[in-house]
């Protein structure tokens, strides 16, 4: 399957001096569910703005839909994120519209017709579940309802990707749960999915390739690995992180099998438990 | 571009002047002090311009004699006069016909101890062939003996326009001066909506909407101040005008334009400026913008 999303040997330094990215390596296939894990500072962020273009590498390349995009002209930028759909932690929805309207103002940015606006976003409602409140206001909206608002302005352009970052943080947990089935349903059809999460219960219920980043590199790839996920970073941002071995996939494999043990009777108890009281908690 | 995305942006930009009408409400009061005040200055200049171009073209000019020639012999000189051959007319003007006119002009009271003195000279009132010949045709009157001296009225053109290039200098100051503050009020204005509308351009921008796209809408809106600055100063100067010419027409005799011959330019002048201007301010206060991206937008 073809790459749509490859970095290679990305680093990124902030001019105050801050690694968010160190050499980071991953190819992500079209059509593929990544989720994107780590702790706070991490990097995950910087890695997604690079995929966004709101970043641009210190040194390697970031390949998306085939493009270099640390190549592409400025005037490009908007056209490859014509590809792309973001939904935020916050929603980012305009209080001022109602929901047809926030969904509708995506397609409007982009220039598409009234005829098409009027076609696309009462499907792409329907699609999300929100039908029935075209006309509410956002605040009328319950948290995962904004959410899925917050998705359909990022479907209604028909992208091939969709970021998510951090889409279940402002949400409670069985919302979360139904997000994350939305965005598999939306993936199943073929749209590339990447989320960026701190919540391992989901990865752990949605069986999908998981990122690990720490410390700006990728130390973990389930891909890679061909092993399940396993939870062994802390998401407290003042936490020591994990240090893994910097030298490659094969160390940090070795780092991961030495947490496993650890983890293992958590996992245990966590498999055993029915998903309504994992998401109860 | 297509016309509906271009109605809908018009649209929007629209929205942006209604939607933060006190910043625009003071925008379209700054720029119209600045295109009143340019307009005044303008007019003023032409106005002035136009009388010194009538004075120095009038061809009337008095030759007034020395108190030495008497009465009698004073009608005769026309014949010494009409000698010059630049010269087409000569008529004489006697003290007491000056005095008379003077007296009708200026009121008894101020003539009425002069009554009986000899305080005006006799003169005469000739008119020239080819005025650009003033300089060579004076200075072949001045030769005859009888002669004082020749009125030259182009010295008071001369005044008069040392006085409009003073204006004009004035007016540039005042121009660039209010146009700089009016750049920077009108500015400020897109920039508030800009900072209202933060969260859309920021989507705007994840979604792909180009930056022409993004800009369109505060371009508009500093357009439409502009427009409407520029008809309510029209409408404002034109009155103004028209009343202050009427004022100087009566205690002066002096015709300026007519208000009816300048006011469609005063209108397409103001409008240019005004839909510069405010095109001018919405491209400065959106480019800052423009160069920002993700949550910088949004200011975290």
């Amino acid at each position: 399957m073809e790459n749509i999303i490859e970095f290679r040997n990305v680093s990124k330094t902030y001019g105050t001096g801050t690694h968010a990215l160190n050499n980071a390596s991953i190819a992500i296939e079209k059509g593929e569910f990544v989720f994107i894990v780590g702790s706070s500072g991490a990097g995950k962020s910087t890695f997604l703005k690079m995929i966004m273009h709101e970043e641009t590498p210190s040194r390697g390349t970031v390949i998306v839909n085939g493009t270099d995009v640390t190549k592409i002209k400025r005037r490009k930028v908007p056209y490859l994120r014509r590809n792309m759909g973001i939904v935020f932690q916050d929603f980012r929805l305009i209080e001022k519209m109602n929901v047809y309207d926030n969904v509708a103002f995506a397609m409007r940015a982009i220039g598409s017709s009234p005829s098409a606006v009027k076609k696309r976003v009462p499907y792409i409602l329907e699609l999300v579940g929100l039908s029935g409140k075209a006309k509410n206001r956002p605040s009328e909206l319950s948290g995962g309802e904004q959410q899925r608002v917050s998705l359909a302005r990022a479907l209604v352009n028909n992208p091939s990707i969709i970021i998510a970052d951090e889409p279940t943080g402002n949400i409670d947990p069985e919302m979360s749960f139904e997000i994350i089935e939305l965005l598999s349903q939306i993936n199943a059809q073929g749209t590339t999915i990447l989320v960026v999460t701190h919540e391992h219960d989901l990865v752990r219920h949605f069986n999908k390739r998981v990122v690990v980043i720490e410390q700006g590199r990728v130390v973990s790839d389930t891909k890679e690995t061909a092993q399940e996920f396993e939870f062994n970073y802390s998401t407290d941002p003042d936490a020591e992180p994990i240090v893994y071995d910097n030298a490659g996939a094969e160390e940090v494999t070795e780092e991961a099998e030495k947490a496993e043990e650890a983890a293992a009777a958590e996992q245990v108890a966590a498999d055993e438990q029915p998903a309504e009281s994992k998401e109860a908690e | 571009m297509r016309v509906s995305s271009f109605g809908y942006l018009i649209k929007e930009g629209l929205k942006n002047v209604w939607n933060n009408r006190i910043m625009s409400i003071a925008s379209v009061c700054v720029l119209i002090s600045c295109l009143v005040l340019t307009g005044s200055a303008v007019l003023f200049s032409m106005n002035v311009s136009q009388v010194v171009e009538k004075v120095s073209q009038r061809n009337e000019t008095t030759v007034y004699l020395k108190d030495s020639v008497s009465s009698a012999e004073a009608p005769f000189l026309r014949v010494e006069l009409m000698k010059i051959k630049n010269i087409a007319s000569a008529d004489f003007y006697s003290r007491d016909e000056a005095f008379k006119e003077y007296k009708s002009k200026l009121g008894d009271e101020v003539f009425a101890y002069l009554e009986g003195q000899d305080v005006l000279p006799d003169a005469y009132k000739i008119t020239m062939k080819d005025v650009k010949k003033y300089d060579d045709t004076v200075k072949q009157i001045m030769k005859l003996e009888q002669v004082q001296k020749v009125s030259d009225h182009r010295e008071f053109a001369r005044k008069l326009a040392s006085i409009n290039r003073l204006v004009q200098i004035l007016s540039i100051a005042v121009v660039i001066a209010l146009g700089v503050i009016s750049l920077f009020i009108i500015s400020n204005t897109i920039r508030a909506t800009m900072y209202s509308r933060r969260f859309e351009i920021s989507i705007m921008k994840s979604v792909g909407a180009t930056n022409s796209f993004v800009r369109i809408p505060f371009i508009v809106e500093g357009m439409v101040i502009g427009l409407i600055a520029a008809v309510l100063s029209t409408a404002g100067l034109a009155f103004l005008y028209d009343g202050i010419l009427h004022i100087v027409s009566n205690v002066t005799h002096v015709d300026g334009i007519p208000l009816a011959d300048i006011i469609w330019y005063v209108a397409g002048a103001f409008g240019v400026s005004g839909l510069l201007i405010g095109m001018l301010s919405g491209f400065i206060s959106i480019r800052k913008y423009l160069k920002k991206e993700g949550n910088e937008i949004l200011g975290w």
